[in-house]
């Protein structure tokens, strides 16, 4: 099989790179027609949605590696001690999240987050992102947990860990640097490009969820406009609802892109960033062979 | 007959073996030495078809790799020759018990029990026909026990084409490091058989390997044979681009005769390691002996400058003494004094963290490739040793120890993963050097190395020795290490 | 399987008590409601003012708290301030919850039942037919893959050149529409059609769990890389060696039959991808549990986002609108009971298989 080393081909060939292009320019080419047939108010509401949903996606992100790292090295330490309590203890409380449907997790923490910015817990708007981002991370962590404790076992099955250890190298070192660092973060960085397509579409079906079932109760307003909230309004519901128009009158197909523009973005914006996400991280681990 | 390919393989531009005059001996046999990761393996299998070509470029005498595939020669060789694999464990399935695999495909409906009783050197079926009722775990059957499943595979393909191919029908047997989990005994009949079967009808053998020892057997047992053996040696050229050259056996034969001058250094003699003969582990009790007929047992005793060396027959358990001893293994009982400390099953392994690894003792794994991080540098190799940091200036003093030539900055920054199979190993073994802990346990030291590099690192050792290391032996490569180790430091596990 | 079935025992029997004693810790709360925080606000509480909004009802009330309570006006005028309030509030409450306050009686917890029950068919026929579709749609990836492969690898022209290009564009096209659909969260899927289909049945729910949400493509993608890892594995070497059927068609003797790909069970028998498969399923049995958790967010996104009436977790958001958290809880422990059934069938399988292959 022949592999062809001009630009073109290897950009075909480098799925990642190719898909994060396809994403920024499917992107920009989408701003460009709403800044023409969507009218403006539409059209901040817009790019403020995406801009909380990837924001808050970012730090969930982020954090996720943060309290992964954290909870890994914990892990190892307290497995390796002659108390097993706190290892035990740690295994169990993981794996009760785990139990939680993480939809399930995340709903009850915003309504809590919710409930706290409507009685003045957040002093500015901007505190609200970390907190929503924590909160998520709580329950995708342990995805991540789970990767790099796989990563530090296979090693440590090998001669790898034990060939350093009694050349008098220590543990931390050895699992930080040369298992952790070294041979595991680009699986923790594909990892980390999957849990932001989580993120965002928790962050969606969530907010959704919120704006749909428990605006009355839930004070939505608190909460930073996302893609999901924007979809579960009114006008956006109804210009997804005239795509099933097309299915009588396929040449309504035209006023789709014109006339229900708010909620087709908004839809197209969140199905096309989850397959771009999911063709990225596929493609990244294509090219790594992770 | 000789034929001749020029093979290139390469992926995403980068050449990863390239030759141009790679000889196939018709009706012959081939012995290929080369250190480990020149590309032996990669050419054997792309001229026998086994390559994926998802992701490579593979030309075989400018042909695409699908032309040569669907060539003659490549049907014919794939329908009625067959190729045993290095590392059986991972070349037989998990999921299906080895009677199955023994009897699937082109296998099939072939008688393979006088094989086997052969190759285990039994007269009845009982043990054997256990044995293939297994499914394949890690560590059952023992690696010996899989690479043998494994060259019955190949034996029964060679009983096939003795007895219905035509003379003429093409061939292509590769047995690529046959007997790398083989002690002597079953290694040598291994070769009795296989060059028995040539006898009967000449058929194409290639062995690829690195065990330098078979040169001496072949010229002991199987002396009418020599004219119809070619040794041959892969070499690297340049980059990915490696060269077959002839290898000279007398050379390898005229070293052997060559001695080995120990206890040159100036320094008092202390013990350094003493382990009681016997221990236990896992539920098996072993003991130490110094004598082959293992009639007195005596204590493995290392003394500063000596170079002990324990033989014992394959899968007996001579990584595990050496593991019981590095503090990696637990042991059911034993007991050691291990440069002034005391040390038995009860003690704990944070002795060792705090004690012994790096300072007291270390130890050099066989499989360079798993012991080394190959996505680190050369020079992250060597960073977080106990002792004194090594500045770059230090280190490439140290290094140029066993690598040929100046060692450049640019060395010290490739990643391991780009070094050839010998460098790795000569890296393996460095590091372990490098903190001079008072004793350095060797496993199987030479794995992976050419001729050339074999000879070096025996010299190291040697000068390791001169100033006052202790060094503990274990391979199986028994005829290189009797040659290098005086007789009563050889000790013997049972 | 003894140690593990005890962990989650042990896990069902921590979540268990800790969401019974909320459950409990909110029933003496919302008895404690009545009783006011605050004891000088609770004496005044029945203080009779039959209309709250009647600024001559109000005034008559303050000036009878200046003569119980004399020379205290500032202290009094707050005070009177606040227990309006608090009695506006729970005015409002009572009326917001006069057709919402529910507890959690023998007759909730029935109908609870019901939807809980119509809840895990749902679950149990999605998690059928996903993995079912998984393992298809992985291998038909698979073989069109190893399909590829070969005819690149005996084509002259080896290189993708810029035509072949161009011709693929179509069928990648179609590629992404598919994976568009299977990508869309259920609620944009299903919005998108409901004009035209009633989108609030069983059936359309099981649907919808199947092809939205992206777990059908991702269990496959995942599928998809454990047999392209197993190929490269040695036993498939020897396999090859062995002379097994290794062509990839799907309409050649030597090839993949087409039956054996749709079977449920599937069997290579005398091809190289049996070796592959049998080890590759092996490996996807132990992500059922993460499969079945991401199963389990996705129907409760379809029945939450599309409100559909009776179904259990709507209910569930239902109740935390009205605030019946007694009933919320309850839900949640059923859902968290699925998980773990889940949990637990999945290691006993995975138990099973390892079981199999001891010697």
């Amino acid at each position: 099989m022949k592999t062809d080393t001009n630009f073109f081909s290897r950009l075909y060939n480098s799925k990642d790179q190719l898909w994060t292009l396809i994403w920024i320019t499917g992107i920009l080419s989408l701003g460009i027609w709403d800044m023409v047939f969507l009218n403006k108010p539409a059209f901040n509401k817009v790019i403020t949605g995406f801009f909380n949903t990837f924001t808050i996606a970012f730090i969930v992100a982020v954090f996720t590696l943060f309290l992964g790292w954290m909870i890994t090295i914990a892990l190892n330490f307290t497995e390796r001690m002659k108390n097993r309590v706190p290892f035990l203890m740690l295994m169990f409380f993981l794996n009760i999240i785990r139990s939680v449907p993480q939809i399930v997790g995340v709903l009850i923490a915003y309504v809590i987050i919710a409930q706290a910015a409507t009685r003045g817990t957040f002093k500015s708007g901007f505190t609200i992102f970390p907190a929503m981002g924590i909160a998520m991370s709580l329950f995708i962590v342990i995805e991540l947990v789970d990767l790099m404790r796989e990563r530090i076992d296979h090693f440590k099955k090998l001669d790898f860990y034990n060939a350093m250890r009694v050349c008098g190298i220590s543990e931390s070192r050895i699992i930080n640097f040369h298992i952790l660092w070294k041979n595991s973060r680009l699986h923790i960085f594909n990892k980390l490009i999957s849990i932001f397509g989580s993120a965002v579409f928790l962050q969606c079906s969530v907010d959704f969820i919120i704006s749909v079932g428990l605006s009355s109760d839930v004070n939505s307003v608190m909460l930073p406009s996302t893609l999901g909230s924007l979809l579960a309004k009114i006008d956006s519901k109804q210009d997804i609802l005239a795509i099933g128009s097309i299915f009588t009158n396929p040449s309504y197909i035209t006023n789709l892109f014109t006339l229900h523009l708010q909620g087709i973005t908004v839809a197209f914006l969140i199905v096309f960033s989850l397959y771009c996400v999911y063709a990225i991280s596929n493609g990244f681990a294509e090219r790594h062979r992770l | 007959m000789e034929r001749r390919y020029s093979i290139s393989v390469s992926s995403s531009g980068r050449k990863l073996v390239s030759v141009s005059q790679y000889p196939v001996y018709q009706n012959e046999i081939t012995f290929l030495f080369g250190e480990s990761g020149i590309g032996k393996s990669v050419l054997s299998k792309a001229l026998y078809g086994l390559l994926d070509p998802d992701g490579l470029d593979i030309i075989i005498n400018n042909k695409t790799y699908g032309h040569h595939c669907n060539d003659e020669w490549t049907k014919s060789i794939r329908a009625n020759s067959f190729f045993v694999f290095q590392e059986p464990s991972s070349h037989l399935n998990p999921l299906l018990t080895i009677r199955e695999q023994l009897n699937e495909g082109s296998l099939e409906g072939a008688d393979d029990s006088e094989i086997l009783r052969y190759l285990w050197q039994t007269s009845g079926d009982e043990s054997v026909r256990k044995l293939i009722d297994l499914y394949p775990k890690p560590y059952r059957p023992s690696g010996g026990e899989k690479q043998r499943i494994l060259l019955a595979m190949a034996f029964k393909r060679i009983n096939a084409l003795i007895n219905n191919a035509p003379v003429n029908e093409p061939s292509y047997f590769v047995f690529d490091e046959p007997t790398g989990s083989l002690d002597n005994r079953y290694r040598n009949l291994f070769l009795s058989l296989l060059f028995a079967k040539f006898a009967a009808r000449p058929f194409t053998i290639q062995i690829i390997t690195h065990d330098y020892s078979i040169i001496s057997e072949i010229y002991r047992s199987h002396q009418r044979l020599v004219n119809r053996v070619h040794f041959k040696e892969l070499t690297r050229v340049k980059g990915g681009t490696v060269a077959v050259n002839d290898f000279t056996p007398e050379d390898y034969l005229k070293w052997l005769e060559t001695p080995y001058n120990q206890n040159k250094g100036m320094f008092k003699k202390n013990v350094v390691l003493s382990l009681d003969p016997h221990f236990s582990i896992f539920g098996k009790k072993h003991t130490v002996y110094d004598d082959k007929q293992h009639t007195q047992v005596a204590p493995l005793v290392i003394k500063r400058g000596d170079i002990a060396y324990v033989k014992a027959p394959s899968g007996v358990g001579k990584t595990t003494l050496a593991k019981i001893i590095m503090g990696i293994y637990k042991a059911d009982s034993f007991s050691m004094n291990l440069s002034g400390i005391k040390l038995n099953e009860k003690s704990s392994q944070n002795i060792w963290a705090r004690k012994i690894w790096g300072t007291r003792a270390g130890m050099v794994f066989q499989h360079a490739d798993e012991s080394l991080n190959l996505q680190a540098t050369v020079k992250e190799t060597f960073d977080g040793l106990p002792g004194k940091k090594l500045n770059n200036v230090l280190l490439k003093n140290k290094l140029s120890e066993l690598f040929d030539g100046t060692v450049t900055d640019d060395f010290l920054r490739k990643k391991v993963a780009y070094l050839s199979g010998g460098q790795k190993q000569r890296l393996n073994i460095l590091r372990t050097l490098v903190p001079a802990p008072h004793l350095i346990i060797l496993d199987e030291p030479l794995n992976g190395l050419d001729f050339k590099s074999v000879r070096k690192v025996l010299d190291l050792l040697e000068e390791k020795c001169a100033t006052g290391s202790a060094l503990l032996m274990i391979s199986h490569n028994e005829e290189i290490f009797e040659h290098f180790v005086t007789e009563e430091c050889i000790y013997y596990l049972s | 399987m003894k140690n593990k079935l005890l962990e989650h025992l042990y896990g069902i029997v921590f979540v268990t008590s800790i969401l019974i004693a909320v459950l409990l810790l909110f029933n003496s709360n919302r008895k404690n409601e009545t009783s006011s925080r605050n004891v000088e606000l609770n004496a005044l509480l029945d203080m009779p003012i039959s209309n709250i909004n009647d600024a001559f009802q109000q005034a008559l009330a303050e000036d009878a708290m200046n003569i119980f309570y004399p020379g205290k006006k500032q202290h009094n005028d707050s005070l009177f301030s606040e227990l309006i309030q608090l009695k506006k509030a729970r005015y409002t409450t009572k009326l917001q919850r006069a057709h919402v306050a529910q507890s959690l009686s023998f007759e909730k917890l029935v109908s609870l039942s019901g939807m809980y029950l119509n809840f895990i068919f749902a679950y149990i026929i999605v998690m059928l037919l996903t993995y079912y579709g998984v393992q298809t749609l992985a291998l038909w990836r698979f073989i069109r893959h190893r399909n590829t492969i070969d005819q690149i690898s005996s084509s002259h022209n080896s290189g993708r050149s810029v035509k072949s290009i161009l011709a693929a564009i179509p069928v990648k096209l179609f590629k992404i529409i598919a994976y568009g659909v299977l990508f869309s969260p259920a609620y944009v899927l299903a919005y998108s059609i409901r004009t035209e289909f009633n989108t609030d049945s069983t059936f359309f729910m099981i649907l919808l769990g199947v092809l939205s949400n992206g777990l059908l493509i991702t269990y496959s993608n995942k599928f998809y890389t454990f047999l392209k890892i197993e190929y490269h594995r040695g036993y498939v070497e020897s396999a090859l060696v062995k002379n097994l059927a290794c062509s990839w068609k799907t309409d050649v003797p030597s090839g993949i039959p087409l039956g054996a790909l749709l079977h449920p069970r599937k069997r290579f028998k005398g091809h190289v991808l049996d070796h592959i498969y049998r080890n590759a399923h092996m490996q996807y049995i132990a992500t059922i549990k993460e499969q079945a958790s991401f199963l389990i967010t996705g129907l409760i996104i379809i029945e939450m986002a599309l409100n559909i009436h009776g179904h259990l977790t709507y209910e569930m958001l239902r109740q935390i609108l009205y605030k019946n958290y007694d009933i919320v809880i309850v839900i949640i422990l059923g859902i968290f009971y699925a998980v773990k059934a889940t949990d637990i069938v999945t290691d006993y399988l995975m138990h099973r298989e390892r079981l199999k292959y001891e010697n």
